[in-house]
């Protein structure tokens, strides 16, 4: 028996694992294509024999101590099945994925986003859950509406959730009441006010940060978010034709209130233009901000007594603007085109790993689901989890369960889900800045952006 | 007779067929070499810019000819971030030649630590990019940059700006950054090149009455001007295809203030996913790096100066 054959029955037998069969593989001197061929016939044999199963899984850099635990358990409670795990950067995330994806990188289940569903689908890098995994149909009933419409595409739904939240209104209560202030503002224009109070008092000279870098994806929700807020706070018909670029529209409104208080009133950080979701809380932590627009976790964040002395003082309040309406958005699991490829046994191991972090049997849910609630405060997509009294009572030592539940309920997916809404967003983002800063009208602006919409949508 | 030669040649011609076999077999890996890692990817980005390649549409790719060279060529991005680019360039080249000149006089001098100095000067050369894009955002942070903190410490500012969220201030940023970075391989370079100037000609410059500023006129400047040359070339290349900088520390923002035109062409192919454009980019920005390189060629053609 050459050492080849010992390698191989070793593999097919689980007692080495893929990437070992590699090393020792090179070690013997065969070349990576002769160990790839080996490799695709004995994943062929696998899923014949039911053999042990490798699931690649990879993330966004969050939470890596916590995933790896969560990875541990599951493959103490499967033994047959192994998880390579890898992270990657939030701010390239897509870029990554959209590489891995093209050069066909092995990726079996990974992180993704409402933004780039639509995309990736059409793609046929993902693949439906619910055509794989049946349990996936009947946790549909249990979602906040944002949640099913931020992971459906074409009617089937192509992930569980990791987490769901919202972009919520926070302030610093302490500002408020040195300021005199009886409460939040209710309006923009009463926000304007308000922090113009609190910047001649000398509390905060510039009130408001906002999450306005253009390399972070979550800028176009922060923006969107404030377009939702307005009466007829939407960005396209039914039909996704636009209609943000309708002179004196929410978008027009909401560009006008951001440029005015970049350049006029100068209550808004201009430092916001570079500002990514730490810097932003970071700033709020430093008692220099007093409003902020930001993912509702952040708020257990900024009121950890722990790492913040002003902690406690951080309040959420609904959007303001008349129908207070905001973006809800979920980043779900997914699985690839690549898994479904590799067949039965994979499938399988795959189902098992999303029952484990993301999924619901019965009325219980998921150990996964439940600590990235009640540990880091993330947003969920499930109605009836804020029935139980754990997640509850860990929600209420940093913020108020019934304005979080409130918010995502008045919470809408982003306008214009469409597999062409990536490349919108990063075109929209430039635009968008060049519009606060006064380089080009609102309306050259809002233009631009639904020229771009028009041209991505013939094409 | 002829026939007789004839026979004779016989074993040389085989000779030399062999020796000519031996080195086509020779040279073969190399040239396989070459031709995977080079000739391949550039005959397909050549495939690429002339199909619609669209990532998000992978089953729909017809031949389109020339159509990306022109919606490419007919984009106002190709504009702006050309002339950002340019902007770019024309700030930054200069800085970097006359940061190297400066500190290559400077280390050309003996004191103490003059040799500790000539290896501490290639450090940020040295550093990755990206690690260098990252130091530099820090320090032009608006909120808590270092370059704040000094500024406002020496009471030069009185309020913290925001350096990277205006667009004249970002630009100054990123030419900083540029400057930084790759400063230190100018001096390096021009280093040598003041170390092989003899010392005769400073001695008859002297003798005929030329000081300092003279010498270097009359003296310096011309014996530097083919290492010069290469310096200002390469420095343009390295300006013009600059992203590294741009993807770690501004995002191509504020709007689209440092959005060069290597951005433009990223973002094409990572952002838009339309690897057509992004390829007809490429070989657009190539095409004019060469007319830029041969105008230089021709402008600064040295005369017979060793």
């Amino acid at each position: 028996m050459s050492d080849l054959d010992v390698l191989v029955n070793a593999l097919n037998a689980g007692r080495v694992s893929r990437r070992e069969f590699v090393s020792r593989g090179i070690a013997l001197g065969l070349s990576t294509t002769v160990l790839g061929s080996v490799l695709a016939a004995c994943a062929q044999t696998a899923q014949k024999s039911g053999g042990p199963v490798d699931l690649t899984f990879v993330t966004w850099s969050y939470g890596i101590d916590t995933i790896k635990s969560n990875i541990a358990k599951f493959e103490a409670q499967n033994p047959n099945t192994t998880v390579a795990f890898q992270d990657f950067s939030w701010l390239n995330y897509h870029d990554t994925m959209v590489t891995r994806f093209v050069g066909k990188t092995p990726t079996d289940l990974a992180y993704s986003s409402d933004h780039w569903l639509q995309e990736w689908a059409a793609a046929g890098w993902l693949a439906p859950l619910e055509d794989h995994f049946s349990q996936v149909r009947s946790y549909r009933a249990d979602y906040f509406p944002y949640v099913t419409s931020g992971m459906t595409y074409n009617g089937k739904v192509y992930g569980i959730p990791y987490y769901a939240d919202t972009w919520a209104f926070l302030y610093n209560a302490d500002h408020l009441q040195r300021a005199g202030l009886s409460g939040p503002p209710a309006t923009w224009d009463e926000l304007t006010e308000q922090a113009k109070t609190i910047k001649s008092k000398g509390i905060a000279n510039y009130p408001v940060i906002l999450l306005f870098a253009q390399d972070d994806p979550g800028s176009i929700e922060v923006w969107t978010s404030m377009v939702f807020s307005r009466t007829d706070g939407h960005l396209f018909d039914s039909s996704f034709h636009p209609v943000f670029n309708q002179p004196g529209s929410a978008a027009a409104k909401t560009i006008d209130w951001i440029s005015g208080s970049l350049r006029d009133t100068k209550i808004l950080d201009p430092a916001s233009l570079q500002s990514q979701e730490i810097p932003v809380v970071k700033g709020m932590e430093s008692g220099a901000h007093t409003f902020t627009i930001l993912e509702t976790y952040n708020q257990a964040e900024l009121n950890n007594p722990g790492v913040n002395k002003l902690a406690g003082n951080f309040k959420m309040a609904p959007m303001p603007g008349e129908t207070q309406g905001t973006v809800g958005y979920v980043r779900f699991y997914a699985a690839t085109g690549q898994l479904i490829n590799r067949g039965a046994d994979a499938v399988g191991a795959a189902g098992k790993f999303l029952e484990y972090f993301g999924g619901k049997t019965g009325d219980q849910f998921s150990p996964v689901v439940k600590r990235w609630a009640v540990e880091n405060g993330l947003g969920f997509g499930w109605k009836s989890l804020w029935n139980d009294a754990e997640v509850k009572t860990a929600f209420n030592k940093w913020g108020d369960s019934a304005m979080l539940q409130k918010n995502q309920e008045l919470a809408r997916a982003k306008d214009g889900l469409t597999k062409f809404y990536p490349s919108w967003d990063v075109f929209s983002r430039t635009e968008l800045q060049k519009a606060y800063l006064g380089q080009v009208s609102t309306q050259d602006a809002l233009k631009a952006m639904a020229d771009k919409w028009n041209e991505l949508q013939k094409a | 007779m002829a026939g007789q030669v004839r026979r004779r040649a016989a074993p040389g011609q085989a000779s030399s067929h062999r020796e000519r076999t031996y080195a086509y077999l020779t040279l073969l890996p190399a040239l396989l070499i070459v031709a995977g890692f080079t000739v391949y990817p550039l005959v397909y980005s050549v495939y690429l810019s002339l199909h619609r390649e669209i990532l998000t549409d992978p089953l729909n790719h017809p031949f389109t000819g020339l159509t990306n060279y022109a919606q490419v060529l007919g984009s106002y991005y190709l504009v702006s971030s050309t002339l950002s680019t340019i902007i770019f360039a024309a700030l930054a080249v200069p800085a970097v030649l006359a940061f190297g000149l400066a500190v290559a006089l400077l280390l050309n001098q003996s004191f103490a630590g003059s040799a500790f100095l000539r290896v501490v000067i290639l450090l940020p050369w040295a550093m990755p990019a990206v690690i260098s894009g990252i130091v530099w955002r820090w320090i032009f942070n608006g909120d808590y940059g270092v370059l704040n903190n000094l500024l406002s410490s020496l009471g030069i500012i009185h309020q913290y700006i925001p350096w990277l969220s205006t667009p004249a201030t970002a630009r100054a940023g990123l030419v900083v950054a540029q400057v930084w970075r790759e400063g230190p391989l100018a001096a390096i370079f021009l280093l040598a090149a003041l170390q092989t100037i003899p010392r005769e000609l400073y001695s008859a410059a002297k003798v005929d009455g030329g000081g300092g500023w003279s010498a270097f006129r009359h003296v310096t400047l011309p014996m530097l001007r083919p290492t010069l040359s290469i310096v200002l070339i390469y420095e343009t290349i390295v300006a013009v295809v600059t992203f590294d900088l741009v993807y770690v520390m501004t995002g191509g923002g504020p709007g689209d203030a440092t959005s060069l035109i290597s951005w433009y062409a990223y973002t094409e192919v990572f952002k838009f996913v339309n690897l057509g454009h992004g390829a007809a980019l490429a070989f657009l920005i190539a095409a004019a790096l060469v007319v830029v390189i041969l105008i230089y060629l021709r402008a600064l053609r040295s005369e017979e100066l060793y």
